[in-house]
């Protein structure tokens, strides 16, 4: 019995071939279509399409490095100007510090150079008066004597020599003293 | 009543080989070819309509097989399971173009009209002739075993099927191995009978779907030439939407069990895999 079951099971096996059409032809027919087809998609499709995608995520993935790149730039750069500007706050601050104080200085310097150049002024227009009193009183003198001189010669009807005007000056002078 | 479909492909004349389903895969090559083509001619970063779509197709298969196994898997098996997908989509779709399964020789019953019970159809998807479902089963079976054997070599394909798990030593030990020893031949048998499964399910599910479009646009042809021609357009549309899932759904089904052999085998032990979910759906 068990050597006729192959027999039965190959007859069997013929049935279902026969009635779903199974032949090694059409069924080598079909495998080498659908080979082709595989070979035409990943030649063509998937082959292009995915290094495509891999390019496309690989400079998706250099813009996101750039990107982050350029905002740490950024923030060091804005981190840099902020120390600048402090820094040249800190400069000006300081810079109009000693300018005001220098200008105080410079101030005081030049009121101390006014002062002395006043004093010197009138140290001198000082000594300028007292010689113009000098002369005047010098020129009064003289001209004082003169005229004691000329009321003489007329009380005395006299006419004095130049000796004796001499002489009336000289005393005149001694006895008015201004 | 299935009686309206024949279950085999019909030959052409020239060549035994030639078939229906067979000219329909040449389409269906020509159909991926010329979009493929389109698709990837000038492509550039910003992509035209055709690359656009062809981009996010892969993009999103890829994504879905890398997900089921695992990133370095995913680079070697994908260019089979794209495929697979794309093509049994197609093909599943093509059958419900008017005409595709209806227009073809026979006995002439009146004008334009063939008796159904002896239609040899001009086009027939290959997804609904057996030769092509187990043709695509083989070959997802033949890449399945050259990935296993590239990742875990034949002895680890052995111990991973064979070999006791659990770390348990002594009495316990060897029950548990010819537990195991046990298991792994049965874990055999069901990686035998995968090609099986994959081509008949596909088959049958496409092959029903033809069937039922069939049946229903017949199903008033007794009723007089208005209703009849009525009822021809009238009663399989619900179908013809149906067909469009069923046809979806067993693209992905198809790939979807690809994917997770391939990762059921390809997993090592370190990694935690025991795969008691697999088998037989």
């Amino acid at each position: 019995m068990l050597s006729t079951m192959p027999i039965i099971a190959a007859s069997k096996v013929d049935e279902i071939a026969g009635k779903f059409g199974l032949a090694w032809g059409k069924f080598f027919a079909q495998v080498i279509i659908f080979w082709i087809v595989f070979m035409v998609l990943k030649k063509f499709a998937f082959g292009p399409i995915l290094a495509m995608l891999e390019q496309r995520r690989q400079r998706i993935a250099d813009g996101e490095a750039k990107l982050e790149k350029i905002a740490r730039d950024l923030a060091e750069a804005e981190k840099n100007a902020k120390n600048l500007l402090d820094k040249a706050n800190d400069d000006a601050a300081r810079l109009i510090k000693e300018a005001g104080d220098s200008a105080k200085s410079l101030a005081e310097k030049r009121q101390q150079e006014a002062i002395h150049e006043a004093n010197q002024i009138i140290a001198k227009a000082r000594e300028a008066a007292q010689l113009e009193h000098e002369q005047l009183m010098s020129q009064l003198k003289r001209e004082f004597g003169r005229m004691v001189a000329d009321a003489t010669s007329r009380v005395t009807g006299k006419v004095l020599n130049s000796d004796d005007q001499s002489r009336i000056n000289q005393e005149t002078a001694a006895q008015v003293s201004l | 009543m299935l009686a309206n479909v024949s279950p085999k492909a019909a030959e052409m004349g020239l060549f035994s080989f030639l078939t229906n389903s067979v000219i329909v895969a040449l389409c269906v090559l020509g159909i991926v070819f010329f979009f493929s083509k389109k698709a990837t001619t000038n492509m550039t970063l910003v992509p035209h309509k055709a690359q656009n779509l062809f981009e996010f197709l892969v993009e999103f298969l890829y994504g879905r097989v890398e997900g089921i196994v695992g990133v370095k898997q995913a680079k070697l098996a994908f260019p089979l399971l794209g495929t697979l997908f794309i093509y049994i989509l197609t093909s599943n779709w093509f059958g419900l173009i008017p005409g595709v399964g209806t227009i073809g020789f026979g006995h002439a019953e009146g004008f334009l009209t063939l008796d159904p019970a002896h239609l040899e159809p001009l086009l027939r998807p290959p997804t609904a002739d057996l030769n092509a479902t187990i043709g695509l089963a083989l070959s997802s079976f033949l890449v399945w075993l050259f990935l296993t054997i590239k990742e875990v070599g034949v002895w680890g394909f052995i111990v991973h099927t064979f070999g006791p798990k659990g770390g348990l030593k002594g009495v316990m030990g060897i029950a548990v191995a010819i537990v195991f020893l046990f298991v792994g031949v049965i874990e055999i048998v069901s990686i035998a009978i995968r090609p099986v499964t994959l081509s008949i399910r596909l088959f049958g599910n496409i092959f029903a779907g033809e069937n039922v479009l069939h049946t229903m646009s017949d199903l008033l042809n007794n009723q007089g030439p208005i209703v009849s021609f009525l009822g021809s357009i009238a009663l399989p549309l619900p179908f013809y939407f149906m067909e469009l899932l069923v046809g979806l759904l067993q693209a992905v089904v198809f790939t979807l069990l690809c994917s997770v052999y391939i990762q059921l085998s390809t997993t090592h032990d370190d990694h935690g895999h025991e795969e008691g979910g697999d088998h037989h759906h």
